[in-house]
Parts: C-alpha cells; structure tokens; sequence
C-alpha cells in the first residue's frame, strides 16, 4: 500500500453555468503506484484535461476523495495545494509555458524557489544542473527560452518539473506543439525518466505515444471505459 | 437605423456584466466632465455673454485713481465733491448715474431689519432698462438736489420683508429718521450688476441725496470706495479717449482744492474708464483661468486613466473579438462594436455631468457668490447642453479608437485556430511602464501640492491671532431720527446703553470700541521730529479695549477713563509701528502729526495678526468719542445674546436710536476665513479626488499588464507558487517603475519651485518633510492596492482558471 502514488475515489466534476451542468468527470476511480507510466486518451471532450487538472491540484473536484502519497488533498485551500503541487507534482504543458523573462537556469530553478524552505544558492544550482544534465540541456543554461526550439523548450520544461523530485509528473500533450522528430525526443526522455523509477501520467492523443505507457486509460464522456489493475495487475 | 440600436442594445447587454466598469467610469467621468461643465459654462458667462443691460458695450465706469507718485499709494476711490464736479461737468457720455452702496436700519418695521441700501439718481434705471414689477423708476423729481423723499425695493424685499403687500405703493418706508414713500419695486428678472459687494443685491433704492456720504461733499482729501459712477460712452468716444479728457477735468480741480495741503504734495489724480463688464468680472478672469486649468488637469489625468480601463477592457474581450473576426468582421466593424460601447457609457457619463454641473451652479451662488460675479445668472443652457454632447462624442470616439488601435487584427484573426496566447490585443509593456510613471508622478504632485495647500490653510485658520474673541459679539448702533442726535445727545445715551447693556445678565464686560476683527481705517501721519509721513492703520477704543480682547500692553500705559471723557489727544501704537517710528522701539512721550493735530504716544501694545492677514500692520489706536456708537460685548461662558434683547435695551434709553448689526466675532472671523476654509476644503477634496483618479489610473494599467501576465501567473501557481509569492512578484516587478515616478515628481516638484522661488518661498519649510512622507504613504498604498487588486482574481481561483487556452 505503501507503493500507491494517487488514488482516486468517486471523483466528479460538474461545470455549472447559470442554464447548463455539464458532468465532465463521472465517478471516476484511479489508482497510481510509484513508478507507473499511465497514459489518459480519449476523444475532445471527453474530460481528459479536466482529469489531469484535478490530478495536479490545478482545480478542485466536485465529489470523491483524492489521496496523494496517503494524504488526502481532496478539499484543500488554494495554498495548501500550491504546496502539494510544488513538493509532489511536476507538471509538463503542451506549450511548455516557460517564463520569457527568465533564463533556462532560472526557468528551472523555480519551483525550488517556491519552497517553504527555499534550498542554498549552491543546493539549487546543484539540483538545476542535474536536471538540465538529465534533459541534455545544460549547455544552454543561460539561454533565455525564446532562443531555444521546442524540443530544446519542452526538454527544459521536463527539468523544471523534475527539479523539485515530485512524486509524479504530470504531463499534457507534450508532443502537441512539436515536429515528430523533437516529440520522439522528449518522449525518449521521458521513457528514461520512467525507467529511472519516475512515475508518469500523461494525456495524449497520439495512440503511438499512448502505446509506450505501460498503463493505459481511454475516458469517453467523463467515465473510464477501460479500468485495467495498473502495477498491481500487470 | 436598426444597426444602430442593435450595437448599442449589444453593448448596453455586454456592460451590464461589467458593472464595475461601468461605475468606474461613470464616476471619473461623470465627475470631471460634470466639473469642467460647471466652469466651461461660468467661463462663457463671464468671457463671452453679454450683461443683460441696453447697449451694454457702451455702458463704462470711471475710476478715480490717486497716486502719491512715490509708488507707495495708489487708491481707486472717490472724493465726494471730486463725483459731483465729474457728474455736472463731464462730456464724454450720453447719460450718466451716480451710485453711492451703504446700510441701514429699516426702523419702521417691527423687526428694523438692517438693508444694503443703493443711493442712485434717475439715470440708473434707463442705463440698465430697469424693469418694474411695480410702480415707477427714479424720474427727474428724484434727480440731484430734488431731495424727494422716495424709495424703491427689490422684488425679494418685498416678497420678504412685506409679504408682497399688494399696497406697498401706498406705505412709507423709515430710515434713519426720514420717512420715503414707496414708488417702486423691481422686477423678479432684474438683475442688478453688483458693483458695490460682489454677491449681494441691494435691498432698496432711495434718491442720491439722502446718502449717508453727504457730510463730506466739501471733503476733498476725503475719498470714499463705495461712491460709483457709471455712463453709457457717446458714439465715436473710446476709452482711452474718455479717459484723456476726463483726467485733466478730475486732476486740475482737485489740484486747486488740495493746494494748501503738505500731505498731499506731489499726488495726483487721473481717471481709468472700464467697461462695465471688465469691472464686473474683476479679478475674476485670473481665478477662472485657474479654475479651468484645474479641472482640465484633472480631466486629462481621469480621461487618460479611462483610456486605460478601456484598453484592460479591449484586452479582456480580445477571445470575443477574435470570434468577431474570426467570422469575418473587419477592422471597421470590431471599432463600431467598441464605439457602441463607449458611446453607451459616455452617454451616462454625460447625464451624470449635468447633474453634478447643476449642483455645481447652486454651490457657486450658495457658497462662492461673494467671490464670483454674476453666478446668479448660471443655468444649463444651449452652450451646457452643446459642450456636453461634444464631449460625450469626442470621448466616445477617442476611447473606440484607441481600443481599436491596440487591436492586432492579424493576429486576432488568427488567434483562435492557433488557440494562441494573449497576442491579438497588446499595449507595449515599455509604453504601460511610461504610464505607470506617468500616473505616479502627476498623482505624486498634485497630492503633495494640496496636502501642503490644505496644510497651509489650515495653519492659517489656526493660527493664534493675539488676542481674544471668543464668547464676544459687536454691536453697531445707528440714528433712527431726523435731524440725528447730537454729539453731546449721543454721549449721553451711549453711556446709559452701555450701562444697559453691562446689566444684561449674560453679559460680562463692555467696551466701547469697533470690533477688534475689522474697521481699521488709514490715517496719514507726519512725524514732526524725523519728518517722515506714514500712513497706518487706526481705530478708536475706550479703557476696556485692550483689557477685553486681552491684547497684551509691552510698554507705558493703556488709555485712562480721563482721557476719553477728555479726549486727550493720546494714542497707543503697536510694536511694529513703534520700530518703523524709531528703530529701538523708545516711543513713549513722543508726538505725532495726524492732519494737523498733535498726538503724544502714551503706550505700545504687541501688534496682532487679523484672521487670514499674514503680516502685522504698523497701527495706533485713537481715544473713542463717548458719542461712539459701537461696542465689543464679552459674554459669560455658553451665553448668547439676541437682537430682540439689545433692540430692548435700546428702546429702554432711546427712540432715537436703532441696532444696525449685531454679529458673533467667532462667526465674523470664520466669515473672514473664509478663502481658507474654501482652500481647505477643495484642496483636501481635490487630494483625494487625484487619489482615486491616481487609484483608477494604476488599476488600468496594472489590470492589463496582470491579464497580460495571465499564464505566466497560472504557470507559476501550477509548479507551486503561493498567493504570497504571486503578491511579491507583481509587487517587486512594479516597484522600479513606481519609484521612477516618484523620482520624477521629485524633479518636477523642484523645476516648479525654482521657477516660482518668489512665489512658493513661503510655503517651503521643513514642516513640509512629514507632508512628503505622507504623500509617499499614500501613494504606495494606492500603488500596491492597484497591484494585489487585479491579481486578486487570479490568485483566489483555482490554476487552471489562468491556464486555460494557453495551450
């Protein structure tokens, strides 16, 4: 039991308008163990992204119970999720939404710098070069992120999120705004990460990259149509 | 047509979503604009409309100016005899009038209610085509020299002090012991041109002769301010002209009347021929200005603040418009759906301005008549009404255009197939930090100036004046019989009133003496040893004076009963006199000339501030006459004393006699105050509407480099970031800019000094160091609540409100 990275139970999250309710996610029921690489695939709209925003704390559902790491964070105040999502999600977007302003040292280190106890200057540049030497990226350190591809950018997204040694990284369409051939690259980067023991979920629409998780989910209208056991089955 | 009210119903449907918005520039808007309405309108009264008056361009007023040639007296009065030579012997105008201002007790009703008399000959009224609502103007048999005894009212008198009696052509009216006969009341749509106070209509019109001024009809070293000569200029004659002729008539006379006199050696006399209106208008063209100046200072700051709500708005529709676009409307039709918008809430702001221009009118005929001509004559009219509708369309179509403007309809267009960021609307970040400092700095200096004004006022309203005067009321009494009581007559009754009046309960001492707050006249004095003329200030006051108000005596002694039952020629002066009289101020015993009567000074008493004056003038004090009819009433603490008791007192010693003003000196000295309480509430008003307007400024500013900042801010909450740390950022990545625009009203604030060290000398002093400091405090509140108060949306919803649509 020690092993259950996130579990989720009964989760729902309705969309309210002032005429219309709509049931994004349906009782959904999902547990992660450490060192999982599941993929969620569906068609538009069928509550992918809404479940990812919920696994990351991004947003707050409407019913169930979520356990992370044994803590239940189901109905947490927006700081307090602040602090979850900083010490045990990494989180890696489609656009990678990188900060302009700041240099890829900098891109990086960040989360570190939203600890409650922020690490010495030595520690974090320490930490920020492991990861960028991880993603093959240290070379461009002090490269400002518009000076970089978008493979170079996700890869340095992949650090960011790596940086601050989540217990999950949470990964949406990471591929979507890349040419296949920088997109196999990060998804290599991220098979390693797996293989490092690094526990993944992504969201993607691409079947081949939905293939190379060793768990797969397929949502249609806000439900699991596939619930497969994850490590304690396979 | 129906495009048209399409837009408009679309617009008015979008904003009502956004009723902050709308609030916000409602108010900035509807204020200002309300305000600049107010004084445009004053301003074309003034500059541009005509006096109500027939031919009123040719319609001037002679001032009488002397000058004593060493650039030390120049006065624009009258002598009594110099008016009446100018009025026989002029030839200059077509029709001239004599007005001579005054009051007086209305003895023959119950309650003598105390008039602002205007003494006038039968000109008058054709002059300015007098309209009656009863009876008959002034006619020849009310000319000079006629000595009829009629009299006209005012149409308010009548309506208030007679109750409209339908017989009032048929009573008499009583003042000062000369009963008239009424002939006249004045039309309700009159309007009279206030030349003798400015806010205050006369009361009632009784013939020339019977002006109280007529005493000095010989007097020609004598000049009186409230004596007026107005005429209509004969065609062809110029101002300049009139004044060529009229100089030599005035001068050469009074030069042969004055030939004996060493005082007015060297001095002489020209006449100024003004147009009616300029005198009308006075000084008032200066404070206009100003008045304009302000308010479109602040229309500037509001509209540029505006400007930026505005484009926050644009870049927070900017996924609406791109649906716009994105099916197929242009560049055009994106402007017509902003300029809907726009002209839906100039359209309300526009309602609001006349409202508050309205309530503006009735606080300047309320509140500033006695400071500004002619207000009584404010309305909304044709040019309100156009001014606004301009304004409302000019803004309406600034806004629309620089929201449009910021549109980058390529990337707009394009935008929702690349389900791209916040590209299609964008301001520079460069150009939003130049408005930042922009807004920093004017709200910087504009509060620091009227904190300090509002300070300076203040201390002046507070400042110690030197003496007393509080729980003490004056009391001026006037004759109420013809021929008026002699000297001798008057002495006597004035003892015994004093007497009277000392046993009244309430009351705890009385002097007999003008009011300590005014009536302070100049006298020209010669000293015999140094030669030397000045000419100070001086009243007359009895032995309690100085003990009553508590004016502190520094050397020799106060006056003595004997001296004014003897009327001793003694005089006390003050300190400031004492050191222009001798430099170390030893002034005791020694003699001064006053128009040929010798005065020995008996003491020195520390000089006093009078209430709004900023220096001490040099002054001396005179003996009263025991015929004096003024006295300073100090009262036992939370006692009051009425008019009806001191008219009670009066009938107790004599008919003769009538009250002509009683007045609390505490609400004399506020009355006197008032240009300071004035300054302290308008530039504390004006503080804090430049707070808010700076407020609003920095929120439209901030709000859109927020929304511009949308995903970064959602990206940072996703990998962890607290409110805290979102509330640091936004407020260390401003801070820069903000301390930029307090740098730069530093420099402004200096550059304005040293180009008016003269003028602003006086205001500078360290206690301005805590006024700095306060202005800072200010302004770094309002800068970090515009900060955190755009942020709060973002920062108090889940992350994934921010992220959505980023990718």
């Amino acid at each position: 039991m020690s092993n259950i990275k996130i579990q989720m139970k009964g989760i729902s999250k309705i969309f309210e308008t002032e005429e219309l309710e709509t049931h994004a996610l349906k009782n959904i029921d999902l547990t992660i163990y450490a060192g999982d690489y599941v993929s969620i695939s569906g068609p538009s709209g069928c509550g992918k992204s809404t479940l990812l925003s919920i696994l990351g704390l991004l947003d707050m559902p409407s019913g169930g119970e979520y356990v992370i790491e044994g803590k239940n964070v189901t109905d947490l105040s927006l700081d307090e999720a602040a602090e979850i999502r900083n010490s045990k999600i990494g989180f890696i977007f489609q656009s990678f939404n990188l900060i302009d302003e700041l240099s890829v040292f900098d891109n990086v280190a960040l989360p570190l710098r939203y600890k409650n106890q922020v690490p010495s200057d030595s520690d974090i540049e320490m930490r920020v070069n492991e990861c960028l030497a991880l993603v093959d990226m240290s070379h461009r350190a002090s490269h400002k992120p518009n000076q970089l591809s978008g493979g170079q950018q996700q890869r340095i997204a992949i650090a960011r999120a790596l940086v601050a040694e989540p217990a999950i990284l949470l990964v949406d369409e990471p591929t979507g705004n890349l040419d296949s051939k920088s997109g196999d690259q990060v998804m290599d980067v991220l098979e390693k990460l797996n293989d490092r023991g690094t526990t993944i979920c992504m969201v993607t629409h691409d079947p081949r990259y939905a293939d190379m998780a060793t768990t797969q989910l397929k949502l249609l209208d806000g439900a699991i149509l596939t619930t497969p056991a994850l490590s304690e089955a396979s | 047509m129906s495009q048209f009210i399409y837009l408009h119903k679309q617009a008015w449907a979008s904003l009502k979503k956004k009723i902050g918005f709308v609030a916000t520039v409602v108010v900035t808007m509807g204020t200002t604009l309300g305000a600049l309405l107010c004084v445009l309108t004053l301003g074309h009264l003034l500059l541009v409309e005509p006096l109500p008056y027939p031919e009123q361009n040719k319609l001037y007023r002679v001032g009488h100016i002397l000058d004593d040639n060493k650039g030390e007296i120049s006065a624009d009065a009258f002598t009594y005899p110099g008016l009446i030579h100018l009025y026989k012997n002029q030839e200059v105008f077509e029709q001239a009038s004599l007005t001579s201002y005054s009051q007086s007790v209305l003895t023959s009703l119950p309650n003598q209610p105390r008039l602002l008399i205007g003494y006038t000959t039968p000109e008058w009224f054709s002059l300015l085509g007098v309209k009656m609502a009863l009876g008959r103007p002034f006619e020849a048999t009310e000319a000079l020299d006629t000595f009829n005894p009629v009299a006209i009212l005012s149409y308010d008198t009548w309506v208030k002090e007679f109750s409209q009696s339908p017989d009032i052509l048929q009573q008499k009216v009583t003042f000062e012991g000369v009963s008239f006969s009424v002939v006249g009341v004045l039309s309700k749509d009159f309007i009279e041109p206030q030349l003798g106070t400015t806010g205050s209509d006369m009361h009632a019109w009784l013939p020339w002769d019977f002006n109280q001024q007529t005493r000095f009809k010989d007097s020609w070293g004598n000049i009186h301010g409230a004596l007026t000569y107005i005429g209509k200029i004969k065609s062809g004659v110029s101002a300049t002209q009139a004044e060529q002729v009229l100089s030599p008539l005035l001068n050469d006379t009074w030069q042969e009347k004055v030939v004996g006199s060493d005082f007015f050696k060297g001095w002489t006399i020209s006449s100024e021929v003004r147009s009616l209106k300029s005198i009308i208008l006075g000084d008032s063209e200066r404070m206009l200005f100003f008045m304009i100046a302000g308010v479109l200072g602040l229309l500037i700051i509001a509209s540029a603040n505006i400007a930026n709500l505005f484009m926050s708005r644009t870049a927070e529709q900017q996924r609406q418009l791109a649906i716009y676009a994105a099916l197929g409307a242009k560049k055009r039709h994106l402007f017509r759906n902003l300029f809907a918008e726009s002209t839906v809430l100039m359209a309300i702001s526009i309602l609001v301005a006349l409202i508050i221009s309205s309530a503006g009118f009735y606080l300047m005929q309320t509140q500033f008549a006695s400071v500004l001509p002619r207000v009584n004559e404010l309305t909304l009219n044709l040019f309100t009404f156009g001014s606004a509708f301009l304004f409302a369309g000019l803004f309406a179509l600034t806004f629309a255009y620089l929201s449009t403007k910021m549109i980058n309809y390529k990337a707009l267009s394009s935008m929702l197939q690349s389900s791209g960021k916040g590209t299609g609307v964008q301001v520079s970040k460069r150009f939003r930090q130049v408005l930042i400092v922009t807004q920093v700095a004017i709200a910087t200096v504009l509060i620091f100036a009227n904190i300090s004004l509002f300070k300076n006022a203040v201390k002046i309203i507070q400042e110690p004046m030197g003496f007393e005067v509080d729980n003490m009321v004056s009391v001026v009494f006037s004759t109420s019989t013809s021929p008026a009581p002699t000297a001798e007559e008057s002495a006597i009754a004035m003892a015994q009133l004093k007497s009277e009046l000392q046993q009244l309960p309430q009351v705890k001492s009385v002097s007999q003496a003008t009011s300590p707050l005014n009536n302070f006249q100049l006298n020209a004095i010669t000293d015999p040893v140094t030669n030397l003329s000045f000419t100070p200030d001086y009243k007359q006051v009895d032995a309690q004076y100085f003990t009553q108000i508590g004016q502190p005596l520094m050397e020799g002694r106060l006056m003595s009963a004997a001296d004014i039952k003897d009327q001793n020629r003694v005089a006390i002066i003050n300190d400031v006199f004492a050191k222009n009289l001798r430099e170390d101020g030893n002034v005791i015993g020694i003699e001064l000339d006053s128009s040929g009567d010798i005065y020995t000074v008996i003491g020195v008493v520390k000089g006093v501030k009078l209430p709004g004056h900023s220096d001490i003038r040099s002054r001396m004090y005179f003996p009263s006459p025991q015929s004096h009819r003024q006295m300073n009433l100090t009262l036992e603490p939370n006692q009051s004393v009425t008019r009806e008791q001191v008219v009670a007192a009066i009938k107790e010693v004599s008919n003769a006699y009538a009250l002509f003003n009683l007045s609390m000196l505490p609400q004399t000295r506020n009355n006197i105050l008032f240009p300071q309480f004035a300054a302290a509430v308008s530039t504390a008003a004006l503080a804090a509407i430049t707070l808010f307007l700076g407020g609003v400024g920095l929120y439209g500013i901030l709000s859109y480099s927020t929304q511009m900042r949308r995903f970064e801010i959602g990206t940072r909450m996703a990998i962890g970031a607290k409110r805290k740390h979102l509330i640091n950022l936004i407020v260390r990545d401003n801070t820069v800019v903000i301390l930029i625009g307090i740098i730069m009203s530093i420099i402004v604030m200096t550059v304005i000094y040293l180009f008016n060290q003269e003028l602003l000398a006086e205001y500078i002093d360290v206690g301005l160091i805590p006024v700095f400091v306060f202005t800072l405090l200010a302004i770094g509140s309002l800068a970090l609540f515009a900060c955190y108060w755009p942020l709060r949306q973002y920062i108090n919803h889940p992350a994934i409100h921010m992220l959505r649509g980023s990718d």
